[in-house]
């Protein structure tokens, strides 16, 4: 088990700030993080390539914080993969091997099995530069790998790579964290977080502002940020009113939620998820529906279909398909109503 | 469009000039140069022995100093420390002192009262007019050279590939010679011919330091201020194709290694 407890760098004009963290034997962690979120530094100080200012790293009981890079038993991937240049793909994955000086029987049976493991001993001769993307990605989990490390560290490891190839490894690497490899992967890609982590953070300035099951962090984001990462694109600043005893939160255009029974103060957030919300040419009622009217401003591709965007004085933001289009005969300009659930709505408050 | 191209010819007029500048002289001492003078300097043993010492100690001097100096151009790569642009000074400072000034602070430090020529007194050598001092003379003023040129050398060795190798198990002392120096490897040979070229064509620190024996440049010398210009002239031929010989020689077998590595720019930043 990895533990940091109250991690505190400071790099020039950026510091990661009293980072506390659990990572548990056999998990999967992904910490999510715009680039200059301190992602790959908090990666750098796990592996040994930096020390905190202040904190401890515990990993299996013992305290590593001073130990030497080379003693840590904490491989890191990184994200360009930092693949030797002048030396064969057997030569990196061989290159741990012969720094401890195994003998040369037992490094090729190794590299191979390590080779075989990645499928990538076809490739074993060649030189660097004639690999792709995926394949370099895979001599450099070969590399590390083969020195047993007690903890993984992948570093924005499927960044750089086409779909096919990121879905080639991301079934490799849970096949590896299956067999009980510990990872601790940071992305900045939300999408590689919903499919590989078993737990997720979120690092924003330097600071890790929400840790948790996938579930956890993605249906109750802690913040905006979290939020946007979650794919939520309909965020309402509101303040609370009470009319005949029920609770409305009220934007500044005017659009009135529905909030019974939700706990909400003034200046609070709330969010709704894009799937969460139907469009229909008529308005609906319901005890707990929120109906909202607007006007059709654009209509746009998106990975889920087509995105409507409708403005009812504040955006919002609805994945319809395209048979649902046709059936709404949508077209921009069209009067609408955006429908949802008064329990589809996400309350953030202190905002 | 047009004027591009005119400016592209007026560019290549102008860079035809300076090229000429350069090839005219020793096309003309090549043309002037008889070929039985020619034949009779190549045979001569004194021009022999002076060509054989420069090139033996400029390569000499140049392979013995680089031991120092690319652990030193290492360090000016990668690390941080608070008087760094003051070394850096003092690193080109040999570039634009006069060189006779360079021999005359040398002659200083290596004669008999000097701190080295002591050391070197006490073990029986007298630097002066020793093929040692004339190697101390051709590497100071040749040093920043092989310094610089390995600098950038590991200055463009991404950082990662030693940082994975760090993290693969390796001490700093492995990811020097296993990361590092292999991929700054063709910057250092660069400089390497660079500083041994230098070394070679040195005159001004060297005659200072060691009149005899006599190095080509200080031969060369001798020649024109004893017999004039056609006296010179032969020895001179001789020592620019013995020097090109040698030259192109080593360019080609750095040559033979750069095709073994890769640019790893692209792909690591």
């Amino acid at each position: 088990m990895l533990r940091l407890i109250n991690i505190s760098r400071k790099l020039g004009d950026f510091a990661l700030k009293d980072i506390n963290l659990e990572v548990s034997d056999g998990q999967y962690y992904v910490l999510l993080g715009r680039s200059g979120s301190g992602k790959t530094q908090l990666l750098e100080l796990i592996a040994g390539l930096g020390h905190p200012d202040t904190g401890k790293i515990i990993l299996d009981n013992e305290d590593i914080t001073k130990r030497r890079i080379q003693d840590r038993r904490v491989g890191i991937v990184f994200q360009d993969y930092a693949v030797f240049p002048h030396m064969t793909v057997f030569g990196n994955i061989a290159y741990p091997l012969k720094l401890r000086n195994e003998p040369k029987k037992s490094i090729a049976e190794k590299v191979e099995k390590a080779a075989n493991a990645m499928n990538i001993n076809h490739i074993l001769e060649r030189n660097p530069e004639k690999l792709s993307g995926g394949e370099l990605q895979r001599v450099a989990l070969a590399r590390t790998l083969i020195t047993s490390p007690r903890l993984l560290l992948l570093d924005e490891s499927l960044s750089s790579l086409d779909t096919s190839l990121k879905d080639d490894l991301k079934r490799l690497l849970r096949n590896l964290n299956k067999s009980g490899q510990t990872i601790i992967h940071v992305t900045h890609d939300y999408g590689d977080a919903i499919s590989l982590a078993k737990r997720v953070g979120v690092i924003h300035n330097g600071r890790i502002i929400q840790d948790g099951s996938v579930d956890e962090v993605f249906n109750n984001p802690a913040n905006r940020f979290v939020a946007r990462y979650a794919g939520i694109r309909n965020f309402f600043k509101v303040n609370i009113v009470h009319e005949n005893g029920l609770s409305f939160g009220v934007t500044e255009h005017n659009i009135r939620f529905k909030l019974n029974g939700v706990s909400a103060e003034n200046n609070s957030l709330l969010l709704v998820k894009s799937d969460a919300i139907t469009i229909s040419n008529q308005e609906h009622e319901g005890k707990d529906l929120n109906t909202i009217k607007g006007k059709v401003s654009e209509i746009i591709p998106s990975e889920f279909g087509l995105e409507v965007t409708i403005d009812a004085g504040d955006l919002f933001f609805v994945n319809i398909s395209a048979s649902d289009r046709q059936k709404l005969c949508l077209a921009e300009g069209n009067r609408v109503w955006v429908n949802f659930n008064q329990k589809d709505i996400v309350v953030i408050n202190g905002t | 469009m047009r004027k591009n191209s005119i400016f592209t010819w007026i560019v290549i007029l102008l860079s035809s000039l300076v090229l000429l500048f350069i090839l005219a002289p020793l096309a003309g001492m090549f043309i002037h140069t008889g070929k039985a003078e020619f034949l009779e300097t190549i045979k001569d043993k004194e021009v022999h022995q002076s060509v054989w010492l420069t090139l033996w100690v400029s390569f000499a001097a140049t392979l013995l100093f680089s031991i120092g100096a690319v652990p030193f151009a290492w360090l000016l790569a990668r690390k941080k420390f608070p008087v760094k642009n003051f070394v850096q000074g003092i690193i080109d400072l040999p570039i634009v002192l006069p060189h006779t000034a360079a021999g005359i602070a040398l002659l200083g430090f290596i004669s008999r009262d000097g701190f080295l020529g002591k050391i070197a007194s006490f073990l029986g050598i007298n630097l002066v007019n020793h093929p040692a001092g004339i190697a101390l003379a051709m590497a100071f003023v040749s040093l920043p050279f092989l310094i610089n040129a390995s600098r950038d050398g590991f200055a463009a060795v991404p950082e990662r590939l030693e940082k994975a190798a760090l993290n693969l198990g390796a001490s700093h002392t492995k990811v020097f010679f296993t990361i590092s120096l292999p991929l700054a490897w063709r910057s250092i040979i660069t400089g390497f011919v660079m500083m041994f070229a230098r070394g070679m064509s040195e005159f001004g620190a060297v005659v200072i330091i060691a009149y005899h024996p006599m190095i080509a440049p200080v031969l060369i010398y001798e020649r024109f201020s004893s017999y004039g210009l056609n006296y010179a002239r032969p020895a001179s031929v001789f020592f620019i194709l013995v020097a090109l010989l040698f030259l192109i020689g080593l360019r080609l077998l750095s040559l033979k290694r750069k095709e073994k590595y890769i640019n790893t720019d692209a792909q690591t930043d």
